[in-house]
């Protein structure tokens, strides 16, 4: 055996080292330039789709080369095992795959914490690991598209599909690239076979064959709305590029300038001051002050959101937060040596991880920080209540608006000029919905108090927010709050529409909603308020749900399936609806049979 | 669980394969008895390959049953591949592999690895350990891959055409290291090949397969025996070929009728001069001839477009 992983790794040894050599001249020569640490979350994207096309690579070439018929007859044809035969050829392709990726963003974070004054933490050892999880990933995936029936082996790809859209940070990315990895283990250890075309009969080698497959289906399926979305906007009337947003739609409010939302807002309010409201808005400054924030840092999250780095100009000083060290660690721009740690009130720890916002303030989860560029001290300014957290920070005129996920909160805002301590809210206005469906809130000053907007209308496209309503609400000085007016909005999108990922397989929707969100903690897009669903759409998946069933019980009679796997597959296709009746397809033709009549002959010679 | 014991070291019981319309195996009944070597012939499409694939469970057969050393073929063991050795037409040995790593590679794979086996047949090829596969000639290759697959001290070593493709002093040198071989003397051999000057020289058993079909098993010169050339000088046409019994090949050459027979004795002699025969003429056959004669009978040709009147 250690022979074989020996071979295999002379295979490669050379593209491995000249991998290895070409990323660190590449991101050598980019860390001179730039702070690969401090970087946003788009160029580690990019990073790590280019990590993960090489893992592709290298699973459809390795694998590719012993799928050839007499090779991997001469490959299997041995007195090994299949599984360890497979465990050494993918060790050997994933310690390739290490060697090439893993080691030289090491060489680099080494170098950069040793050398210099910028900032390394382990969670940027762990991003090289990720980077490494994702490659392999890549790799298994790869391996699996050349080993398996060519009618399913694309399904390790589709399952690639979770690393990106997974809302894990930190360990829990880490687990999830893990689970992942784990599963299309198992996919490459049913598919490394001496005969690559069979359909799996046992009850693991299904669930690794079939669980993935399904996902590609429902994706398939997703994709072909997709699809059919684009026809609709070539057309041109889709409610996103109709040359005029329908009146009245929730299009028509997301675009519109404040003061008219405002007007459109107040439309058929029986308030007596609503027409002095609308003449008002017409002519005052709106203050939109929408949930800029969609996320806030996570202690060691892998990636950041923005550059957790800002820079004193006054003392040419870039502070960069350290999550190893929960404090904001100096050093000069002038001469890139290290000035020190900075913390809260002077060196506490901060009790969250922050990142630089607008007027030298620091926005953590829960609390808003001020930078004192004189006296190079962060101060706490804002603080939330217990439970609540921040999703948005803007000036309102003089005064600041902080959005958390439950309420807006006013403040003086020349306290914050004038004071260094923290500040306490003049008002409290709960938001009257939930925060992942706010698309934007806007607001007007009035003599007491203000006039709020607040359209809810984010997610109302597909099955995962609140139909699109807006919300007119008044707060006086006292901070007593009365709803004006509601106002309900036309969708442009039919209710079938809406729910075109949801209907062809409900069960799996939601196994795909929640695994994205597995480790993924808070998310404020996610706390949206899912209205039921639409008796119509019900009854067309309940409709597809049965047709799928007795679709089984068709094909399965057609198969060589046990009676046992036709009545687990019948069940299956009846839960999991139309992808799992096109799983089911796929993995298990027709049963071979021979046919009495033979293929007509040519004449004798 | 031991290995059934048996006399047979291939036997198949109505095996047929089917790819799409096309039947590769067709209702095989197929016994091939332990020990000498065994030659497996037969036209591009006869189904040998199809044969070996499902023989070594690398393919499902479509209905019946294909035992390999006892053991029902698609549940081979790892033990059971130790005793079967395989050589295949490409000799697809890792290129990047040092031929001394490609050896200890299977050293240590094979229980029963065969050193003096190894050097033996190796020693009929000018193979040095530090080359690379890569660097070696087909010639070398196939030398190379006979001496593993021998090396490992198989009971039965399958040879699926491998001198194909190798020139002429390449495949001499392949069948003296295995004619002069001990190891294979000590096994059994399937030698699957089109040359019929190598089956003539090293087999000791003739099977033909024809469209997936066992059409002869015996000795080459049985079946050698069985094929009779007879040349008759026919005035005009001759008898309508559908009535020649035995036909095998039929050519008209400087006037003479030239039938390739199969099966027939000196009645065939009197059917000739019965359809007018001045004179008549018969032959022996070579292998070459014999085999191509019988394996070109049923070769596929277009059907004739129907003249239009």
């Amino acid at each position: 055996m250690w022979d074989m992983f020996k071979a295999e790794m002379q295979r490669f040894r050379i593209w491995a080292i000249a991998y290895a050599v070409l990323q660190l001249v590449i991101l050598g020569f980019m860390t001179r330039v730039v702070d690969l640490a401090q970087q946003p979350r788009l160029v580690y994207e990019v990073l790590a789709g280019v990590y993960a096309v090489t893992g592709l690579l290298l699973g459809l070439y390795q694998m590719g080369g012993y799928r050839k018929p007499n090779t991997w007859m001469n490959l299997l044809h041995r007195p090994i095992p299949h599984g360890k035969l497979a465990a050494v050829l993918v060790g050997a392709g994933a310690l390739q795959l290490a060697v090439a990726i893993v080691l030289p963003l090491w060489l680099l974070a080494g170098w950069q914490e040793f050398m210099t004054a910028r900032v390394v933490d382990h969670r940027h050892l762990l991003l090289g690991v990720s980077a490494w999880l994702i490659a392999v990933c890549a790799y298994l995936a790869g391996a699996y598209a050349m080993l398996a029936n060519r009618r399913y082996g694309y399904s390790g790809i589709a399952l690639l599909s979770w690393l990106v859209f997974s809302q894990a940070t930190g360990l829990g990315a880490i687990a999830v690239q893990l689970i992942t990895l784990a599963m299309l283990a198992g996919m490459v250890w049913v598919a490394f076979k001496p005969d690559l075309g069979a359909a799996p009969h046992t009850l693991p080698r299904t669930f690794f064959t079939a669980v993935p497959l399904q996902l590609a289906m429902w994706l398939a399926l997703v994709m072909a709305g997709f699809g059919i979305e684009f026809l609709w906007i070539a057309q041109g009337s889709h409610p996103n590029n109709a040359p005029v947003p329908a009146a009245g739609g929730e299009k028509e409010s997301e675009n519109a300038e404040g003061k008219d939302l405002m007007v459109m807002g107040l439309r058929g309010s029986r308030d007596p001051q609503a027409p002095l409201w609308r003449e008002q808005a017409q002519i005052s400054e709106v203050f939109s002050f929408g949930p800029g924030l969609r996320a806030t840092p996570v202690r060691n999250e892998l990636v950041n959101i923005v550059p957790m780095e800002f820079d004193d100009e006054q003392h040419r000083i870039r502070w960069v937060f350290s999550h190893d060290r929960m404090r904001l660690e100096g050093y000069s721009l002038v001469d890139y040596r290290s000035v020190g740690e900075l913390g809260v009130e002077g060196d506490a720890p901060f009790p969250e991880p922050v990142m630089p916002g607008p007027e030298n303030s620091l926005i953590g989860t829960t609390r808003v920080y001020q930078y004192d560029s004189d006296q190079k001290r962060v101060m706490p300014r804002l603080r939330l209540p217990a439970g609540e957290r921040i999703t948005g920070y803007d000036r309102v005129g003089d005064d600041l608006a902080l959005l958390s996920d439950r309420a807006v909160y006013f403040y003086d805002g020349r306290d914050l000029a004038a004071s260094d301590g923290m500040l306490t809210p003049r008002q409290r206005l709960a938001i009257p919905g939930k925060v992942g469906d706010l698309y934007r809130a806007d607001a007007i000053e009035l003599l007491d108090g203000y006039l709020v907007s607040f359209l809810f209308s984010r997610s109302a496209h597909n099955a995962e927010g609140a139909l699109p309503y807006q919300q007119m609400t008044r707060i006086d000085d006292q901070g007593n709050a009365m709803p004006i007016m509601r106002r309900d909005l036309k969708s442009g999108f039919p209710a079938l529409w809406r729910y075109q990922n949801w209907f062809p397989a409900p069960v799996i929707y939601e196994l795909q909603r929640a695994a994205r969100r597995l480790f993924a903690g808070y998310q404020i897009t996610d706390d949206t308020a899912r209205p039921p669903v639409p008796r119509q759409v019900a009854v067309i998946a309940g409709v597809l749900m049965l047709l799928s069933l007795l679709g089984a019980v068709w094909w399965t009679r057609k198969t060589d399936l046990s009676m046992s796997a036709r009545i687990a597959w019948i069940v299956a296709c009846g839960v999991l609806s139309l992808p799992a009746l096109m799983s089911l397809r796929l993995i298990h033709p027709r049963r071979e049979v021979l046919q009495p009549q033979r293929v007509a002959q040519p004449a004798l010679a | 669980m031991s290995t059934p014991a048996t006399d047979y070291v291939i036997e198949t019981v109505a095996l047929s394969k089917r790819y799409g319309r096309k039947l590769a195996l067709d209702h095989l009944d197929l016994r091939i008895p332990r020990g000498r070597i065994h030659a497996i012939v037969g036209a591009n499409g006869a189904g040998k390959s199809t044969l070996f694939r499902v023989l070594l469970g690398f393919l499902p057969p479509t209905v019946g049953q294909a035992r390999i050393l006892g053991r029902d073929s698609q549940r081979l063991r790892p033990e059971d591949r130790a005793r079967i050795g395989f050589v295949n037409e490409e000799h697809t040995l890792p290129g990047w592999m040092k031929v001394a790593a490609v050896t200890a590679m299977q050293r240590h794979q094979y229980p029963r690895w065969n050193q003096h086996a190894y050097d033996e047949v190796l020693g009929h090829y000018h193979v040095l350990p530090e080359q690379k596969v890569a660097q070696l000639s087909r010639g070398e290759r196939a030398g190379l891959n006979l001496a593993l697959a021998l090396a490992q001290g198989p009971e039965l070593l399958v040879l699926d055409e491998p001198t194909l493709g190798l020139d002429v002093v390449a495949k001499r040198a392949f069948l003296e290291s295995l004619m002069y071989s001990n190891a294979a003397e000590q096994c059994t051999v399937i030698y699957c090949s089109h040359q019929m000057e190598e089956i003539e020289r090293i087999a000791d058993n003739l099977i033909i397969l024809e469209r997936g079909q066992l059409k002869n098993m015996s000795a080459p010169e049985e079946f050698c025996a069985r094929v009779t050339h007879w040349v008759a000088d026919i005035p005009f046409k001759g008898p309508d070929p559908a009535t020649v019994p035995g036909l095998l090949q039929l050519q008209r050459l400087d006037g003479l009728h030239h039938y390739l027979v199969l099966d027939q004795d000196e009645d065939f002699a009197e059917f000739l001069r019965a359809s007018g025969a001045r004179s008549i003429q018969s032959m022996p056959v070579s292998l070459d001839r014999a085999v191509n004669g019988f394996l070109t009978k049923n070769h596929a040709a277009p059907a004739q477009p129907q003249r239009q009147h």
